[in-house]
């Protein structure tokens, strides 16, 4: 049973200009998988995050987690839900500025009510595993990007969620940061069984996933699976992304990896 | 699109950051201009609109304009710290420094003509009501209302230089600053963790040492305690807010069990992050608030006195005749036939004082006859005295004298007559007020009476007691007399061989002056409380982007609508009483040592008052507290 499953979802903005950010999507996500979700700008990527964590309730169709469909839970038992099942990692990190690095971390562990002992030794073994634990006094403002993602990634697991969401997670970081990030995600995904969906402009951080689902204009486009050596896999989504057409400029330049 | 148009459209494009600020302006230039409009009436000088209503209008006038010099230039900084990325941009796209310069000038002169402008208009609608009040505290028959154009031009040129001022000064600033400067923000965000364990604990001891001089206060030198605590207080709440509170949040951080607990976490860092980024604004709120409370309630205070005037004064008139005086058969007899005139009730006690040195204290001493006391007492409802040859009894010269007086047990010889007289007890009650006699009376049995009057008949003082039921009625009766006093004490002339005193009409003027006063003081601190939390709200509105992000994180992290609820509260609640909470410690204090002060001189109690002060300002402050925060959810959970 695929632990996410996207069942045509159409998401519609009333407004000024009717907008359909989401049309007629379908796909699963089986457990344990690292999907990367690729598309021009516009294409409903972030809307379709938003769906998924239950920010925004589709227009028609259904979102299944876990065979739940977040539309359906009252807001306490939803934001539960969220603290839970869901850890978040974010394009600009999003750590919030008075709280130190540990502070950031064991957040969604207070907000659980756990003993602090259990919240000490959970956040200690983040730590520890993700090369933090020089940093947990300082605040965001006093560390590197790649190290305040790493915080960001540590906030994100510290719960064990079974699925993470990722919104361009190397958006906002230079070409060795985002691959340590990357190569973090791709061993936690092996050793942990986390799900994770991650949103990216980047065919680099597309090509350390299982599988790129390609949608434009808010609809399924196409997907491709992982094989066996990552550059040519890299050199397919670089194919289907020129297939896709959409803004050149969205790509970020070619780094081979 | 001209220069001045683009102006213009960003003062009213982004009319909702200038609101809060726009309305504490309208409102200072309103009760500015109301108070114009008193200073200026054409009345002043006649009736009873006197020297000291023009000198607390002026006064009240003089404190708006400085308080609004302050409140002006600290928020044109806040404007320009909330802009500056702004500012970046425009720079960036080639706008010289000279016109962004002109630009914030012409900004800030279109924000202070509207509100000068509306203020004015406004201050006029409303000048009808308050001349209204105006006349009803000031018991006065008439107060029409008048156009003249002094004092809008008054309230214009004030306020118009003013705005011009901030408006050049703001221009001056921002043409000497680097685009840098501005991308980094101006000012910037403090360092939430940031702080010195001394002065925290100088903080901290400096007010605690203040509240403890408070209540020592009537023990311990007055003056010196006036001249050292005031600055001892306000240094010691500028510490508490930059250093000691974060403090005692650090403390409390590191107690995991009490810190790692639910919200708190985001919520007590939060409280941190916003203490030490508004520590300034709030010492600057808690101590203009201490200061309006403070003025507030001692008008308040003052007000009661009048309360317990009648007390002090139980006669409705009293007319002295020093000896040789002529005109005393005239002034009596005008006195009467003008009470019966005006349909007044009253009786008419006359008292023959004799004065003599006593051997006893060597001073001199007010001789009183049984008799005549003895009729004065029965007219005021009090027990009469019965006195043998050789005896007497003392005349109380206040309540509080009373008590003391009674186990007074002295024999003293009066000196010229030679009279021995054995002095024990008081008549019962008040009935000649301190500043007819003097404080040491005495009252000697008939026969002592006549022996100390034959000494030296010429030379005996008559006082005319008026009892009057409706006392508060007499304030036109005697006011040729009156007149003539002032008159001799304006020329410096030769004393007068009478004395008169109209409590009825001394009343009326303390009453009105000041409850005038009270009405002044309200308004301002009125204006005051609208600034304070104009700025607060400007403060959160400028921080707005940011906290809407923050709260977007946390709704993804999972935090339910009812924690960030919390959290809200827990942010907001510090912003808005913790200034305000030391604001009322402060005055609390202040009153228990001014409490203590104020006995000294009239033995008063203004607990009530202040209470009542303090109370009411509370109750608008919650009611401002849920309209921001109302305000402030409503724009954090709405769209970006």
């Amino acid at each position: 049973m695929p632990i996410v499953s996207i069942e045509d979802v159409i998401k519609i903005y009333e407004g000024k200009v009717t907008h359909r950010a989401l049309d007629r999507l379908s796909f699963d996500v089986e457990e344990g998988e690292f999907l990367a979700v690729m598309g021009p700008s516009g294409s409903g990527k972030t809307t379709l995050l938003n769906l998924i964590s239950g920010i925004d309730m589709p227009t028609s169709g259904r979102v299944l987690i876990k065979g739940t469909d977040p539309a359906t839970l009252r807001p306490d038992d939803l934001a539960r839900f969220r603290r839970r099942e869901l850890g978040f990692v974010f394009q600009d990190f999003n750590l919030l500025r008075m709280l130190t690095v540990e502070e950031n971390i064991v957040l969604p562990l207070t907000l659980d009510r756990l003993p602090v002992e259990e919240m000490d030794a959970r956040v200690k073994a983040i730590t520890a595993r993700l090369g933090l634990g020089g940093i947990l006094h300082k605040r965001p403002d006093e560390i590197s990007g790649g190290q305040e993602q790493r915080v960001a990634i540590a906030r994100a697991l510290v719960h064990r969620p079974s699925i993470v969401l990722a919104d361009e997670p190397t958006g906002n970081l230079d070409s060795n940061a985002a691959r340590e990030v990357l190569d973090l995600l791709g061993t936690i995904n092996r050793e942990n069984r986390t799900t994770f969906i991650m949103v990216t402009h980047d065919p680099i951080a597309a090509s350390y996933c299982d599988r790129v689902l390609f949608i434009k204009d808010g609809a399924y486009y196409n997907e491709i699976h992982k094989d066996d050596r990552r550059r040519t896999f890299f050199q397919r989504i670089l194919n289907m992304l020129s297939l896709l057409g959409g803004n050149v400029d969205d790509l970020s330049s070619v780094r081979l990896p | 699109m001209t220069f001045r148009q683009f102006a213009y459209r960003n003062v009213v494009r982004n009319r909702r950051i200038y609101a809060a600020f726009f309305l504490a302006s309208v409102f200072s230039v309103m009760v500015f201009f109301l108070y114009s409009m008193l200073m200026f009436h054409p009345g002043i000088g006649e009736q009873f609109i006197t020297g000291i209503t023009l000198i607390g209008m002026t006064t009240a006038d003089i404190i708006l304009y400085v308080f609004m010099l302050f409140f002006l230039f600290y928020s044109m900084r806040a404007f320009m710290q909330a802009r500056s990325g702004e500012f970046a941009l425009l720079l960036q796209l080639g706008m010289e420094r000279r016109q962004l310069g002109k630009l914030l000038l012409l900004e800030m002169l279109l924000l202070g003509a509207t509100s000068t402008a509306s203020g004015i208009v406004l201050g006029f609608t409303f000048s009808k009501y308050f001349f209204m009040i105006v006349r009803e505290l000031l018991q006065l028959s008439a107060l029409p209302l008048y156009v003249s154009w002094e004092p809008f031009l008054m309230t214009a040129g004030a306020f118009f230089s003013l705005f011009l001022l901030i408006g050049l000064l703001s221009a001056y600033i921002v043409a000497n600053r680097d685009i840098s400067e501005f991308k980094k923000g101006i000012g910037g965000e403090a360092n939430p963790f940031g702080y010195s364990p001394g002065r925290a604990a100088a903080g901290i001891l400096l007010l605690l040492s203040s509240y403890g001089a408070a209540l020592l206060a009537g023990r311990v030198n007055v003056l010196y305690l006036s001249v050292l605590l005031p600055p001892a207080a306000t240094l010691g709440t500028y510490y508490f807010f930059s250093h000691s509170v974060l403090y005692l949040l650090d403390l409390f951080r590191d107690r995991k069990s009490l810190y790692w607990k639910r919200s708190r976490l985001v919520s007590l860092a939060e409280t941190a992050a916003k203490l030490r980024d508004n520590a300034n604004m709030f010492f600057i709120v808690a101590i203009v608030s201490t200061v309006a409370f403070l003025s507030v309630g001692t008008l308040a205070s003052l007000a009661t006195y009048t309360a317990q005037y009648r007390a002090l004064n139980p006669l409705g008139l009293v007319y002295e005749s020093f000896p040789g005086n002529p005109h005393e058969y005239e002034h009596v007899t005008g006195l009467m036939k003008e009470l019966q005139t005006a349909g007044l009730e009253y009786t008419h006690v006359p008292l023959t004082v004799a004065r003599e040195e006593s051997s006893f204290s060597g001073q001199p001493i007010n001789i009183l006859r049984e008799g005549e006391v003895n009729r004065l007492a029965e007219t005021l409802g009090a027990g009469p005295v019965n006195l043998r040859p050789g005896e007497a009894v003392f005349l109380p010269y206040s309540k509080e004298a009373a008590p003391r007086l009674k186990d007074a047990d002295i024999r003293t010889e009066l000196e010229e007559s030679g009279v021995d007289v054995h002095v024990k007890g008081v008549v019962g009650g008040l009935l000649l007020p301190a500043y007819s006699l003097g404080t040491n009376s005495i009252v000697v049995s008939e026969t002592d009476f006549v022996k100390v009057a034959s000494v030296q008949p010429g030379n005996l003082l008559r006082i005319h007691a008026f009892d009057v039921p409706d006392w508060e009625e007499t304030v036109g009766i005697g006011l040729a007399i009156e007149q003539a006093m002032v008159m001799s004490e304006i020329q410096q002339g030769e004393a007068l061989p009478f004395y008169y005193k109209n409590p009825g009409l001394d009343y009326s003027i303390i009453r009105s002056t000041f409850h005038l006063l009270l009405l002044t003081g309200l308004l301002v601190a009125m204006v005051f409380l609208l600034a304070a939390g104009s700025f607060i709200y400007f403060k959160l509105y400028t921080m707005l982007d940011r906290d809407r992000r923050q709260a977007a994180v946390l709704k993804r992290l999972g935090m339910t609508e009812r924690e960030f609820i919390k959290i809200v509260n827990r942010q907001l609640i510090p912003q808005f009483f913790l200034p305000w909470g030391i604001a009322m410690l402060h005055s609390t204090f202040a009153f228990i040592s001014l409490q203590a002060i104020w006995k000294e001189f009239a033995d008063i109690s203004i607990l009530n008052e202040m209470a009542l002060v303090l109370v009411g300002f509370t109750v608008i402050q919650l009611l401002y507290f849920y309209l921001i925060r109302w305000r402030y959810l409503a724009h954090v959970k709405g769209p970006a």
